[in-house]
């Protein structure tokens, strides 16, 4: 455990002493900024007339401005995490630092886990920053908090999937601009996944490619409810990217 | 302390290692010599357990590299071609990633840094990040970071590659005196290198040994035959003849003023030499003998090896 945490501790203090990292989370919060102050004035004006001409409540804060907020921070981090993983494994391939990793008294499997942890705590620290607009806002406003708690339950074990698919990226390449390339269209994979297959079959082909869907079981904890299933598909999603990248890691002795 | 028995390592067709046994006693410094592409990185990185071998079996400390690489990892340092090091560290502090990487002891990673950076003389950059070191300083950051951990083996890949000639010395230096506590293997395809530094040398070339032996041993063993050089004013044939005549010369030649003497046995017929050369009235300027060096010693073997493909 030591060793992981030495690892990730690393990687984590080079990617926030890197300019990368701070060029990426600004340009994250400066779109998530805009628009979210965009949407929330939006939403302030057309629940207002609605209020004024139907007397009622209007439409919930949770499903307008907080949902799309969410959806957008899903969208920038898909290439955040490509950007902030990229480097994991290819860099140090690169920089021959994997040499001193594999000649180190630690297994593929801490090296892998220490990549992973690094790049998960990175990447969550960014969404935690995004947290700050619908928490913020739900503070001042009347609105559900559960289901925003869950939403970012969601949201964050739908980061580490992407950090997983980036990893793996890295561990397959000494490049960095390849790394990203493939963990893009990876994490492009682990969205369409199924819905190209969806139509034309029958329905226990349909039920399987919506269980293989990332988007479906995203929804369930946008929705306010933490499925045992959906929770099962985000650890084995995450459990087998690490996985396949251990393996890899592992196969440098081999080759 | 390290014992490699039957090792093969093959890139698809091409054999790099091809069937070599050797073992090094505990504190000794041996020196891995061959040209470029003989196989000797391929080796270290067997040893170190950077890479598995497609046969035979390597044990480092009693521990198999295959069966408990963690047990052999524990106990190496390795400096490979390319030191290891993180441009974006400072040296102190990329030293200390090391030290807890290796499982050092918390408690002694402070000194162990200190001990490394002072052996390696970077207590001057310490501070600096090692993007901006020079390369002689980040071979050297290379070294340090081998032995942080004060390991028993230590594998060091041509550790004075782009050193001046000062830290060259200081290198040879530090590893000297290494020697004793720590096992040594360094490789290398500078000559003057192995004799500053190893007790033992093992020649490696296309991928099998074709030498092992002493220092002393390998040079007794190959050279039969000395050099005696002398210089004179005026060379004639009557000279040459008359050297040729001396008992125990095998052969002469002539270039310039300049007369080369080859025999087996310098001492003895130097003398010989010098007073053929003075009753000729040639005029001495200088006589001295040379003992074939290293460097022919290992052109000799490396090119015989090629001509013969047998194995020593």
């Amino acid at each position: 455990m030591k060793s992981i945490w030495t690892i990730a501790l690393k990687d984590i203090r080079s990617l926030f002493v890197s300019p990368l990292f701070y060029l990426v989370a600004g340009v994250c919060t400066l779109l998530w900024s805009i628009f979210f102050s965009l949407s929330l004035q939006e939403f302030a004006e057309s629940s207002q007339m609605m209020m004024n001409q139907m007397g009622g409540e209007g439409a919930s804060i949770n499903y307008v401005v907080f949902a799309r907020h969410i959806s957008l921070v899903n969208f920038v981090m898909i290439l955040a995490v490509a950007a902030f993983t990229m480097r994991l494994f290819a860099e140090e391939k690169r920089q021959r630092t994997f040499d001193l990793l594999l000649t180190s008294p630690i297994t593929a499997t801490q090296i892998t886990a220490g990549k992973f942890l690094g790049g998960v705590i990175v990447s969550w620290a960014l969404v935690l920053v995004s947290a700050i607009y619908p928490f913020g806002t739900a503070l001042i406003v009347k609105s559900e908090m559960l289901p925003l708690v869950s939403a970012y339950i969601g949201l964050m074990l739908v980061v580490a999937c992407y950090v997983g698919v980036g990893i793996f990226a890295s561990s397959l390449t000494e490049s960095s601009f390849l790394a990203v390339m493939m963990a893009l269209l990876g994490n492009i994979m682990l969205w369409f996944m199924g819905s190209f297959l969806e139509s034309g079959e029958g329905p226990f082909w349909q039920a399987v490619h919506a269980q293989l869907a990332l988007g479906n079981h995203f929804v369930n904890f946008l929705k306010g409810g933490i499925q045992l299933a959906s929770l099962g598909y985000f650890i084995t999603v995450i459990g087998l990217l690490v996985f396949v990248t251990q393996r890899v890691v592992e196969s440098n002795r081999w080759r | 302390m390290i014992e490699v028995r039957q090792l093969t390592k093959s890139y698809g067709d091409r054999k790099a290692v091809d069937n070599i046994s050797f073992t090094v006693k505990k504190g000794e410094v041996v020196g891995f010599l061959g040209p470029n592409g003989a196989g000797k990185t391929t080796t270290m990185k067997i040893i170190t357990g950077f890479m598995a071998a497609t046969q035979g079996s390597v044990s480092v400390a009693g521990f198999d590299v295959f069966e408990d690489p963690i047990e052999v990892k524990r106990r190496i340092g390795y400096l490979p071609e390319t030191p290891p090091v993180y441009g974006d560290m400072r040296v102190e502090e990329f030293l200390t990633f090391v030290a807890k990487l290796k499982g050092v002891d918390s408690s002694k990673i402070r000194s162990q840094v200190d001990m490394s950076i002072q052996k390696t003389d970077l207590g001057s950059v310490s501070k600096r990040l090692i993007q901006n070191l020079s390369k002689g300083y980040r071979q050297r950051v290379g070294i340090a970071q081998a032995l942080v951990s004060s390991p028993e083996v230590l594998i060091l890949d041509e550790p004075t590659v782009g050193l001046d000639p000062r830290q060259v010395a200081e290198i040879r230096d530090v590893i000297k005196e290494l020697a004793g506590h720590h096992t040594v293997v360094l490789s290398t395809h500078i000559l003057p290198e192995v004799q500053a530094t190893c007790q033992r040398i093992i020649i490696i070339n296309k991928g099998i040994i074709v030498a092992e032996d002493t220092l002393e041993g390998i040079s007794k063993r190959t050279t039969q035959s000395s050099k005696v050089i002398v210089r004179v004013t005026t060379s004639s044939e009557a000279l040459l003849a008359s050297i040729r005549n001396i008992p125990g010369v095998s052969r002469v030649n002539k270039d310039g003023s300049f007369i080369f003497v080859e025999t087996p046995n310098a001492d003895a017929v130097s003398q010989q030499i010098a007073s053929a050369v003075i009753s000729h009235g040639a005029g001495l300027l200088e006589i001295r003998t040379e003992s074939a060096n290293l460097e022919e010693v290992f052109i000799r073997l490396t090119s015989k090896e090629e001509q013969q493909g047998k194995r020593v």
